[in-house]
Order: structure tokens, then C-alpha cells, then sequence
């Protein structure tokens, strides 16, 4: 750990305010001068050359950045989908990164809940099948056989939440674009993670849907003390964030409140 | 549990899945129904092979034969009393046969066997084997009766009860007695026979009552050619070509004596002796021929030759297996194929769920859990394909007969033809352990075939699959 890492988490505790002002001492889930580059060929690619984060527990910060600046590498290796080159990944202080296959798995079930840009529902599954995959796949057959009433009706309860009542039985392909993104929430939800990390979830939506799905996240966010991760190219959605970070060139350039003005801002304040 | 809810969504789904079910099941019900068959065959032929031969031989090197078969005989009892059930003396030798049709002379070389019937019908199937030209069965006997002699020779025929002693009557009975010698010949039913290819039927050559001359060497010094005729009193229907195509039955004692060694009185001769244990022994075959060889080895040194039925035909027998091994490996080859092609067609699916893949690993699924989706897949398929094979199979091995009748009656000609093979129907023989190893073959090959899609599927990284737009 160096230095201006520890001076930019001080910067951080200073000058952000404190979520419904619970607030511990290390960071929910945190990044550590971590490194990643691709190799095309001969020439080697560097897309993340030292990221510092620390994410609060309950937080709600919003990524943004050029495209191809490593947004989603980064969400991809905090999220335990990649492995850093160098540096690491702590979770309530303890890393995470480096943690045999098992363990990893059992924290991306369980922790980490993932919603991608492109939905990724699977296709021969109903709504409700795959908004329950992630406890389908937490349990083996006798443990889930055992508590199915119980699971399904928290993820009928989801689908409820997202405005999918009446979508239950419907294939992915028999579902718009908006209802795929707001069941692949739901599906994010029903294993109770702790942290929730969104690349780009509206970024196929139109304005309005987008507009909802992020609504939806937000009030979850609120609702479950979630802390949450949201790529973003869209700056109004990123207004309503906790915090907006930067990634440029391999870093995070900056740290900021979300800009003044934002109505979500102020309500904080 | 996820494995088992997506395992079964692909299966559902998936209809280019569905041809590698039907080519497995394909090679399991061929494999089935061909071995059914051809233990059927082998059963049958084994059976045929026993009868003739009985359970042990004791044979001399010499052909001329040992005279102490008395001798032989009790040091037999003596060695293996307990299980000996009867024992039968004979002798063998090869000779030239000949008889007449129409105008024309027939010459066949031929296997002689001088047999006592009723000491032979208790070592081995043979009044079984006997026929007459009708099919019906035959007494086991030499004797030429009456009425044969009349039907077939005018002379007898005009003779007819008249017992005068005058001159006519003894040249008619001369005539008679030359017409139908009164030493009875059963010959080889393929022998005796020719086929009608224009009718699909077997012509007698030789019906009952014709005489036949045979021609042998005598057992002397320096064998000098004798010849001897016969009356043909029935045909030797085993099944197996080789015998019914080869052999003679004559009468013991008349070989013998024409032989020159014998007193023409039971008492001469044999080079062979068969022994038929009790129904119930339980003697192991051969570790009885390795005693009795012993037992007789003190008798006479270098003298005798002790096999079991097994032994004698072992060529044959062993080939028999070798076709059926043979037969089985080629086989193996179709749900190999088919094994191939559920390689080929995992491997689609897998790269067409390279995404999925990916999601599921997301959400928290692990390597082995990815790969056990593919080898359960696999596995489902196998049982599938197996099972409906294996039923399949056996219903069609149960229903053989029906369903080549019915084919014949399609095609408009026999497909399996009863007079070639000599069997009334196919024999099927359905051997468990055959069954299961199919089935199991079967079920290893499916799987071994999903082993590598779904290293590949458990190997994908999951960032990697995600990309993958
Ligand atoms: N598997 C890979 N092999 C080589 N290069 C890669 C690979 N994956 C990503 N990259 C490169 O890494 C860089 C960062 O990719 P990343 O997807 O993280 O960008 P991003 O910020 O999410 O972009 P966008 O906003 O377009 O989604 C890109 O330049 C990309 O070309
Ligand atoms: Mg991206």
C-alpha cells in the first residue's frame, strides 16, 4: 500500500459525506494499485496501470471514462470475473483476489451481483428460471429442493419489484430490451448480494427505460443499504450518484461528490 | 442444480442432439440383435457338435485300432467310474462311395464310421439325426426291413410270401438278396442329396433302398482295397455340413470283419471310444481326459489320444469366436461413430453457449459444475440412445422369426432360407452379460465423447465468454 493511496482514501473520507452516516473504517470493497494489460501478438496493452478505489459500504459510485479506457476490465476484476496482473482486491480489508477457484466462485454467487449491458439472460430459461439461476446454482439439488417455495416466492417478490409480474413465464426472447435489463436485476438481487456492479445497464436502452432501470437501482441501493458499481457513459445518469470516478489512462483521475446541483446530490447534503 | 435444470432445457430443445441419440441407439440394437444371432448360431452349432461327439473321445494313433477295447474300456470305469454314464466303441476310416442314378455313377470320398446304434445312440445325439426322405424320424438301426426290400426289389416283390424252395424261387431270392444287400447304410443327408435350384429343394439322390458300394483298404501290412455294398436305410441329419456332407454309418461288426479285424461276432477292433458322463456330473471335461490319458498312458504308452468334445473341434470352435470378437469390434466401430458425432455436435453447442457460459460462471458456477452440464448432457444422451437401443434391439431379437416372415413375404423370397441353414428358424441366444457390456460400451463411449467439450466449456474464462458478441 503507498502512500498517495492512503492520502487519496483520507481525501475521499473528507470530503465525501457520509452515507445515512454509517460509516466504518475500511472501505466496503477497495482496489489496490491494480494493473492489467492484454496481449495482442507481440505488443503488449496496458488498460489499467494502477487503479486506487475504495467503495463504501452502501455507496453508490458511478465509472465513467472513454471508451476503451478499461471500464469493464476494471468492474470485470473487482468483481472476481479476471484476475489483476499486479495489485489487488480487498473486501472488508481482507484481499479477495487471490483466493483459490472455490472461494472466488462462492463470492461472485454470493457477494458480487452482476448486471451486464447486454442483459445475458439465458435463452431456454423463463424470466422467473433465470432470476433464480444464481440460487439454483448456490444449491445442490436436496438443499434447493428443501427451501424452493421460500426461493421462489422471493423471486417472484423480485420480478414483482421490477414491474415483471406479469412476465413470469416469458422467454428472454419473448421480452423488450427494458424488461430483459429490469429481469436481469432482479436476477442480480435474489441471491442477496452485498454489492451490486452494473456495466453499462442501460446503455441499450432508450432514454426512458434507462432512465427507469437506473431509478430502480437506486432505490434498491437505498432500500438494501447495497453498495453498488455503475459504469456509465451518460453523465445525467452518473448525476445521480454517490460519486463519480474517472478512469483515464490506466487510472482513476479523479474523486468527486457528484457534481453540484444534482437534485440526488443535494438530498444527501 | 442448475446442472440438471439446463442439462435438461438443451436436451428438450435440441433436435440436432436427437440424431446422435438415434446413432447410438442404432449401433446398441445392431450389436444386440447380431450377437443375439450369432450366440444363437454358435449355440446351436455347439450343441450339434457336442451331440456328435459325445463329452470325451479316447482315440488311437493307430487307425487300425486296439482289439483290448474290452481292456480299455474297465480301466476307463476303473479311472472315472463315478461319472461315466456309457461308453461306445466305433471305427472310423475313409472310404470311397458309390452308387448309382439312373445310368450314371455318383463317387463321393467319405468318412466310414462302424457303429453299433444302440451303444451310440446312448453316447451322443444320433437317433435324433436320423431321417427318413419324408423328415420323418428314423429308427436307429441297420436292420433292412422287409418292406424296403420289396419296394425297391422287383425279384423280393415277386417273391412275395411264396416259401417254395423250387429252382425260380432261389434265383429270385439270389436276384433280391443283389438288389438289396441286407447290411443296412445310413448316409450323410447332404450326401444323399442334390438341389433343385429351379424349386429351392432338395432331390433325393439316394432315396432309401439303393445300394451303395463302398471301397476301403484292409487293415493289413500292406493295405490291399476292399469294397462292400450296403442298403441305404436312412439319412444323418445333424445340421453340420461337415458331417451330414462326409459320413457314413455302417454296422461295427460288419466294418470289422470286412476290415479283417474282427471275428465278425461283436468282438474286434475300434479306434475310438466316446464317453457321455452322467447328466449331472460335475467334472470338470478336461482335468477328466488329462486323468483317464494317464490311467491310459500305464496300459499302453504312446498310444492313445484323449480330448474332449471341445478339443476336437477346437479350430472350429475358436473360429467361431474369433468371427463373433471380429464381428463385435467392427460393430463398435458404428456407436464410435456415433460417439464422434455427439463430439462433434457438443462442441457446436459449446461454442454457441460460449455466452451462457460465461453468465453462469458470473454467477458464481463453478469449472466443475460447468463441465459436469456437458457430461451429464452426454450421459443423458447415452441412456437414452442405449436404452431405446437395447429395447429396441431385444424386441426386434424376440420378434425375429415374425419380422423375416414378413420380409420374405415383401420381398417374395425367404431371406433366411430354412433348408440351407437347417434350422426351422434363427436361433437367437440373448446373453446377459452381452447386453450389459453394450450397454455400458455404449454409455462410456457418450460420455467419453462429451469428456472434451466440456473441458473446453469448463476451461472458458469467464470475461472471455462474456465478450463474445
Ligand atoms: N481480450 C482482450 N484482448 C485484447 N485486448 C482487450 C481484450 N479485452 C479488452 N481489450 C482491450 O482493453 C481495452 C479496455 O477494454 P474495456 O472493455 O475494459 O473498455 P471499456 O472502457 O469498457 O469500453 P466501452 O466503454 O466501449 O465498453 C480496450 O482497448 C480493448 O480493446
Ligand atoms: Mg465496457
Amino acid at each position: 500500500m503507498n502512500n498517495s493511496h492512503i492520502s487519496r482514501i483520507d481525501a475521499l473520507e473528507t470530503k465525501s459525506s457520509t452515507p445515512r452516516g454509517k460509516r466504518s473504517m475500511t472501505a466496503h470493497l477497495s482496489a489496490r494499485g491494480l494493473a492489467k494489460s492484454y496481449r495482442k501478438g507481440k505488443t503488449e496493452v496496458p488498460v489499467l496501470k494502477g487503479v486506487d478505489l475504495a467503495v463504501d459500504r452502501g455507496e453508490l459510485v458511478a465509472v465513467m471514462g472513454a471508451s476503451g479506457s478499461g471500464k469493464s476490465t476494471l468492474l470485470h476484476v473487482l468483481g472476481l470475473l479476471d484476475s489483476p496482473d499486479r495489485g489487488a482486491v480487498d473486501l472488508d480489508g481482507g484481499r479477495i483476489d487471490d483466493l483459490g477457484d472455490r472461494k472466488r466462485d462462492a463470492l461472485r454467487n454470493q457477494t458480487f451481483g452482476f448486471i451486464f449491458q447486454f442483459y445475458h439472460l439465458l435463452p431456454e430459461l423463463s424470466a422467473l428460471d433465470n432470476v433464480l439461476m444464481p440460487l439454483l446454482i448456490r444449491h445442490g439439488p436436496i438443499g434447493y429442493m428443501a427451501a424452493r417455495r421460500t426461493y421462489r416466492r422471493r423471486a417472484e417478490a423480485l420480478l414483482d419489484r421490477v414491474g415483471l409480474a406479469g412476465r413470469r413465464t416469458h422467454k428472454p426472447a419473448e421480452l423488450s430490451g427494458g424488461e430483459m435489463q429490469r429481469a436481469a436485476v432482479a436476477r442480480a438481487l435474489v441471491g442477496e448480494p452485498e454489492i451490486v456492479l452494473a456495466d453499462e445497464p442501460t446503455g441499450n436502452l432508450d432514454a426512458a427505460n434507462g432512465r427507469a432501470i437506473l431509478e430502480l437501482l437506486r432505490d434498491l441501493n437505498r432500500e438494501r443499504e447495497l453498495t453498488m458499481m455503475l459504469v456509465t457513459h451518460d453523465s445525467q445518469i452518473a448525476s445521480r450518484a454517490d460519486r463519480v470516478v474517472r478512469l483515464v489512462e490506466g487510472r482513476i483521475e479523479e474523486f468527486s461528490a457528484a457534481p453540484e446541483g444534482s437534485d440526488f446530490a443535494a438530498s444527501r447534503l | 442444480m442448475y446442472k440438471y435444470l439446463l442439462c435438461w432445457k438443451y436436451l428438450r430443445g435440441r433436435y440436432i442432439a436427437l440424431a446422435s441419440v438415434v446413432s447410438v441407439m442404432l449401433g446398441v440394437a445392431t450389436l444386440i440383435v447380431v450377437n443375439a444371432v450369432m450366440a444363437g448360431f454358435a449355440t446351436k452349432m455347439r450343441s450339434r457338435l457336442h451331440g456328435f461327439l459325445s463329452d470325451i473321445v479316447v482315440m488311437s494313433y493307430d487307425r487300425n485300432g486296439f482289439a483290448n477295447a474290452d481292456e480299455v474300456t474297465a480301466r476307463i470305469r476303473q479311472i472315472a467310474g463315478d461319472d461315466v454314464e456309457a461308453m461306445a466303441g466305433t471305427m472310423e476310416t475313409y472310404a470311397i462311395l458309390r452308387f448309382y442314378v439312373g445310368g450314371s455313377e455318383v463317387t463321393k470320398e467319405v468318412k466310414l464310421i462302424g457303429v453299433k446304434p444302440e451303444e451310440r445312440a446312448k453316447t451322443g445325439d444320433f437317433a435324433e439325426f436320423l431321417f427318413d426322405e419324408n423328415d420323418r424320424p428314423a429308427p436307429a438301426s441297420f436292420e433292412v426291413s422287409e418292406e424296403l426290400r420289396k419296394k425297391t426289389s422287383p425279384a423280393a416283390g415277386v417273391l412275395g410270401e411264396n416259401m417254395d424252395d423250387d429252382i425260380l424261387n432261389q434265383a429270385l431270392r439270389k436276384q433280391a438278396l443283389d438288389d438289396v444287400p441286407p447290411r443296412g447304410a445310413i448316409l450323410g443327408y447332404a450326401m444323399a442329396t442334390a438341389r433343385d435350384p429351379e424349386k429351392h429343394r432338395d432331390e433325393y439322390l439316394a432315396p432309401r433302398g439303393t445300394k451303395v458300394m463302398l471301397v476301403f483298404a484292409r487293415a493289413s501290412k500292406r493295405p490291399e482295397p476292399a469294397t462292400d455294398e450296403f442298403t441305404v436305410v436312412s439319412f444323418f441329419k445333424s445340421g453340420m455340413s461337415e458331417y451330414d456332407s462326409s459320413i457314413v454309418f455302417v454296422p461295427l461288426e460288419r466294418l470289422q470283419f470286412m476290415l479283417g479285424i474282427g471275428d465278425g461276432e461283436g468282438r474286434g477292433a475300434v479306434n475310438q471310444i466316446h464317453i457321455k458322463l452322467k447328466p449331472g456330473s460335475k467334472a470338470d471335461l478336461n482335468v477328466l481326459a488329462r486323468k483317464i490319458q494317464r490311467g491310459l498312458e500305464r496300459l499302453r504308452p504312446l498310444y492313445f489320444k484323449v480330448a474332449t468334445w471341445e478339443e476336437m473341434q477346437g479350430p472350429l470352435l475358436a473360429a467361431v469366436s474369433i468371427e463373433q470378437d471380429i464381428l463385435n469390434m467392427l460393430l463398435f466401430f458404428i456407436i464410435a461413430v456415433a460417439g464422434f458425432g455427439i463430439l462433434a455436435i457438443f462442441s457446436m453447442i459449446v461454442v454457441e453457449k460460449t455466452r451462457d457460459i460465461g453468465v453462469l460462471k458470473a454467477l458464481g458456477a463453478s469449472t466443475t459444475g460447468v463441465g459436469g452440464i456437458f457430461l451429464g448432457y452426454g450421459l443423458a444422451l447415452g441412456i437414452v440412445g442405449a436404452g431405446t437401443g437395447l429395447a429396441g434391439g431385444l424386441l426386434f431379437v424376440k420378434y425375429i422369426n415374425k419380422i423375416e416372415d414378413a420380409l420374405s413375404a415383401l420381398t417374395g423370397q425367404r431371406v433366411f432360407n430354412p433348408d440351407i441353414y437347417y434350422f426351422s428358424e434363427i436361433p437367437t441366444r440373448v446373453e446377459p452379460l452381452t447386453v450389459a457390456w453394450v450397454f455400458c460400451g455404449a454409455l462410456l463411449i457418450a460420455v467419453l465423447a462429451s469428456v472434451w467439450p466440456a473441458i473446453r466449456a469448463a476451461r472458458l474464462r469467464p470475461v472471455e465468454a462474456l465478450r463474445y458478441e
